[in-house]
């Protein structure tokens, strides 16, 4: 563990700094770079503490989501100033998650964290909250300029997948047949992986995309829809399949067909199962997708609070971490739903 | 002898007497509660769902059920505020394609019930799929921006009364006439009743049902309209789960599945005990958790201290 | 001579239509079946065949048991949430140790059929709707869940659990399908020979004159809805030895495709009628629809277009055999 935190890093680089694999960036990246380097005048919402704080979640169905709050109620507990810290579920139903906002606004609390179900969606309840001086902070979503969101702590979607994609067609030799296994339909993750994919095949054109399929962050539907797929194409030489959980579904069916040797994995995340994974197979490795997101988003939270000035967009990036050096974080003592995480014991999900 | 309170709870108005004590409760314990602009909120978060629900009620009296309208608020939403665009001059257009998409669906519903004579369950839990298709055939993503006049349809006031509140009840008095006093509620009723009885008293019964799955769309045309202008965006899983809510809604209210009775008001009430209950539990900082758990002990609760009196078998 | 033959023509005919009527479910399968292999020869294939029953296994065990109460007139939507229960609990149990797979599988079953006979009590000695009633447990069930796991899908599948329910006899036969299957036959046999299956269809088409003549309705209620729950945590488990489970939310909507083959079918919310053997044909149904239209390769949207399209297309083919006699 101690080695994943080294490696991870908790350098929390701004945007505008970073990508040597901007090639395959187009404009709106460039401005969506722009925009989250600009600062943001945070004298409106500088009060006097003690501070409740509110987390309005999108969802709280699945493990990362479980994590990143733990790591929001440790940090919570290192300010002697918080009190407490509310928690709403919308459960995926984005007018559940507008009308939460609603109710924590009504409670009356200093600051609102977010992860959305959809970032349109619910630009009217945060307007609600920055009109009586209640900062919003994006948490973990893609970044988002919108003046009803106060800064955004954010994992890029989009450099995730082009990282996926990019370190999958070096593997691949740069080229072969390959599919996509995405999350639900429609949400963002889901988009901004697919174009990242698609951006990045620009420059591979020998690399073929049979299909791209919605495994819904299941593993069983992964698995499900994987046998289909291995039943329709003779060949497929690699998988694009950035989310952990449903590799491993993925997996499981190439391996049972025995065809788990012609097909090359793309990394995965941090999720334990898939480190698992990786330790016993040796390839596909992992591009991070960091739950200390929670934990950055309210120590920006908190410096908004006491008027410091921050940037619109904190980038909280993904690492891409080798097979080999993958294999070391897997906990094989834990179950699959795990992260690896720098949470201090005692914190971890009991 | 039962004690009072649980005889008033499983008396006819059980729902409405459980709703009364509910925000009885929220006013006493719950100090932010009791605020106007909570209490706007609540009316404003949920006016949508008892939309769809009163439309839902008048196909379940008429021993119908229809699955299909929370995939077709989503398809309406989508629609919607793509075609608006955020401009004003979209927005008469707007609501007439809400309304002629949620009623055309619905007779396509109707008319296919009729046709092939597969159960409403099945039928319109095919059509979930089917619309839920149309909607990512329509887009992937959020898309287009809604006016306005749309977002103030769905959060505005007027003399501080919600407008979402002033169109629901203007909906469910529409609905309340339409079913108490013409006869096509008669048919309704009678319909839902038994079908075979009906037939013979000589009731089309077979356009009395296009009619109750028309109202079902409308609904979720209406409904659609200020879930956009409560999301301001076209969310392409906007709709998901809105149909279970619904029905759970009008069951709860004291309307039998079975067909033949039921009742708006009921309808209603049961989806604001369901509002003030998620209102009180975030505001009573309860673990969200905790909070599954106990709308589902509500829900289990209510419907055994509401259950309908034992009826003579005929 | 000739009119012999005749009539033994039409004795024939008689019978085939007779016999349609009655099997209407497995013709639809048939049909859709070949369609399957005309357009694609994967469903010709005995390792993929077998992978579709390993598919089915989850959803085809619960069927089975909501069958039973949808026979007796009731429906039980809490089985996707116990499926997720079970799952979950039977990993945390298992904590890894091969030695903990019986104490873990029997515990599972045992909350199972706790909460389907809770469901049973309510439902036996209360007038209410089983449909708004089974939604809510299903919603109090996935609080339960969630409290108890803290969100995450804690627990260790034993090794080998997986590896034995996975392993192909004669490298075809996956062991969980075989379970599946057994299952089923053994349902399809106590529903033809039982007295308690036999009482099931006598509440269902009259409950008021099942009372008067002597039953027992409330015990057999509740063993029906035990039954129905026990099942749930059948496939729970059989869904965590088939693909792991990812979440705590496995089993969520997995209710409805469940009412959906139980529906398809031929047992209807009445109750009195239909059973196990036309539940499975549907659950294979509604499977091959899926599959289909993923391996043919239509889009994600084209593939829910088709895909409801041919629920409602099957279904009205049902009624059609159902009808033609």
């Amino acid at each position: 563990m101690r080695k994943l935190i080294e490696f991870v890093g908790s350098t929390v680089v701004a945007i505008g700094l970073l990508t040597g694999l901007a090639s395959a960036a187009d404009e709106a990246r460039v401005m969506q770079e722009k925009q989250a380097a600009e600062i943001v005048d945070t004298s409106a919402y500088k009060k006097e503490g003690p501070y409740k704080i509110g987390v309005a979640a999108g969802y709280m169905g699945n493990s990362w989501v479980v994590f990143t709050l733990q790591h929001i109620k440790y940090e919570a507990s290192l300010h002697d100033d918080i009190t407490e810290v509310l928690v709403t579920d919308a459960a995926f139903n984005p007018t559940k998650q507008v009308a939460d906002i609603e109710d924590l606004i009504s409670k009356g609390v200093d600051l609102i964290l977010y992860w959305p179900v959809d970032d349109k969606a619910i630009e009217g309840a945060l307007k609600k909250a920055t009109d009586k001086g209640i900062p919003t902070i994006n948490t973990g979503g893609g970044f988002v300029n919108s003046p009803s969101v106060t800064a955004s702590v954010f994992i890029d979607q989009w450099n995730l997948g082009e990282m996926v994609a990019r370190r999958l067609f070096q593997d691949m030799g740069g080229k072969g047949k390959i599919f996509a296994m995405l999350p639900i339909a429609g949400t963002t993750a889901a988009v901004d992986q697919l174009a990242a994919l698609k951006a990045v095949m620009e420059e591979y054109p020998d690399i073929e995309l049979l299909s791209a399929e919605y495994g819904d962050w299941n593993r069983a539907k992964a698995k499900q829809i994987t046998e289909n797929l291995l039943q329709k194409y003779p060949e497929i030489d690699g998988v694009f399949s950035p989310a952990g959980q449903m590799s491993i579904g993925v997996a499981e069916a190439f391996d049972e067909a025995g065809r788990l040797s012609e097909v090359i994995m793309s990394p995965g995340d941090e999720y334990n199962g898939w480190l698992k994974w990786v330790r016993t197979n040796n390839q596909g490795g992992a591009v991070t997708f960091p739950t200390r997101v929670g934990q950055e988003a309210l120590r920006l939270g908190m410096r908004i609070l006491r008027g410091e000035n921050v940037r619109r967009g904190q980038k909280v990036p993904s690492e891409y971490i080798s097979p080999g050096a993958a294999g070391v974080y897997a906990e094989t003592d834990r179950p699959d739903d795990w992260w690896a995480s720098e949470l201090p014991e005692a914190w971890k999900p009991q | 002898m039962r004690d009072p309170i649980t005889s008033a709870l499983s008396s006819k108005y059980g729902i409405i007497v459980l709703l009364g004590m509910t925000v009885l409760f929220a006013f006493i314990f719950v100090p932010e509660f009791g605020t106007v602009n909570n209490l706007t909120n609540i009316a404003i978060q949920s006016a949508p769902l008892a939309i769809l629900a009163i439309g839902q009620t008048v196909v379940i009296i008429a021993g119908l059920i229809d699955l299909s309208v929370g995939m077709l608020l989503g398809l309406i939403v989508v629609i919607i505020a793509d075609l608006m665009q955020g401009q004003s001059s979209m927005t008469a257009f707007a609501i007439l394609v809400a309304l002629g998409l949620g009623g055309g669906v619905g007779m396509i519903n109707g008319l296919l019930n009729n046709l092939l004579r597969i159960h409403p369950l099945i039928l319109t839990f095919g059509m979930l799929s089917i619309l839920q298709g149309l909607i990512f055939v329509y887009t992937d993503r959020s898309v287009g921006q809604v006016s306005p006049e749309f977002s103030w349809m769905a959060n505005g006031t007027i003399f501080g009364v919600p407008f979402s509140i002033i169109l629901l009840i203007f909906v469910a008095t529409f609905v309340s006439f339409l079913l108490y006093r013409t006869r096509l509620g008669a048919h309704i009723f009678a319909v839902g009743g038994g079908e075979e009885q009906a037939r013979r008293a000589g009731i089309l019964t077979g356009r009395v049902k296009v009619w109750a799955f028309i109202f079902s769309g409308l609904s979720a045309g209406v409904a659609g309209m200020l879930v956009a202008g409560r999301l301001g965006t076209g969310y392409p899983n906007a709709g998901v789960g809105y149909e279970l809510d619904a029905i759970v809604a009008v069951v709860l209210g004291g309307t039998s599945l079975a067909g033949g009775r039921g009742s708006i008001l009921g309808t209603i009430a049961a989806v604001f005990v369901l509002g003030v209950a998620s209102n009180i539990l975030n505001l009573m900082e309860i673990s969200s958790f905790v909070q599954i758990l106990v709308k589902g002990l509500i829900v289990v609760i209510a419907i055994l201290l509401n259950q309908p009196k034992r009826i003579v078998a005929s | 001579m000739s009119d012999r033959t005749g009539t033994v023509a039409d004795n024939l005919q008689t019978r085939i239509w007779r016999w349609a009527s009655s099997n209407a479910i497995w013709i639809v399968l048939a049909l859709l079946f070949s369609v399957a292999a005309l357009l694609s020869d994967a469903f010709l294939r005995p390792v993929y065949i077998f992978n579709i029953v390993r598919q089915a296994a989850p959803v085809g065990v619960a069927a089975i048991g909501v069958t039973l109460v949808m026979i007796l007139g009731g429906v039980d939507l809490s089985v996707g949430a116990i499926i997720s229960l079970t799952a979950v609990l039977t990993a945390v149990l298992m904590d890894g140790q091969v030695a903990n797979i019986p104490l873990a599988v029997t515990f599972a079953l045992a909350v199972g059929a706790f909460i389907g006979g809770i469901n049973g009590v309510l439902i036996a000695y209360n007038r209410i709707s089983p449909f708004i009633l089974t939604l809510g447990m299903a919603v109090v069930i996935t609080g339960i869940t969630q409290i108890y796991s803290g969100g995450t899908a804690r627990g260790i599948v034993s090794p080998g659990f997986r590896e034995f329910f996975n392993f192909r006899i004669g490298g075809v036969v996956p062991v969980l399908a075989l379970f599946f299957l057994g299952l089923a036959l053994v349902g399809v046999r106590l529903q033809q020979t039982t007295k308690f299956c036999r009482n099931l269809y006598l509440i269902g088409s009259n409950p008021q004159a099942a009372e008067l003549s002597g039953l027992h309705v409330k015990r057999i209620t509740i063993i029906a809805y035990a039954l129905s729950g026990l099942m749930g945590a059948m496939a729970g488990i059989a869904l965590l030895a088939r693909s792991g489970v990812s979440s705590t939310f496995a089993g969520r909507g997995l209710e409805f495709d469940v009412l959906a083959a139980v529906i398809l079918g031929g047992t209807t919310f009445q109750g009195g009628r239909g059973g196990i053997g036309g539940t499975i044909a549907a659950v294979f149904v509604l499977l091959i629809a899926f599959n289909l239209v993923n391996i043919v390769g239509l889009d994600y949207n084209a593939q829910l277009i088709v895909k409801g399209a041919i629920i409602i297309i099957a279904s009205s083919a049902y009624i059609y055999f159902k009808k033609v006699r």
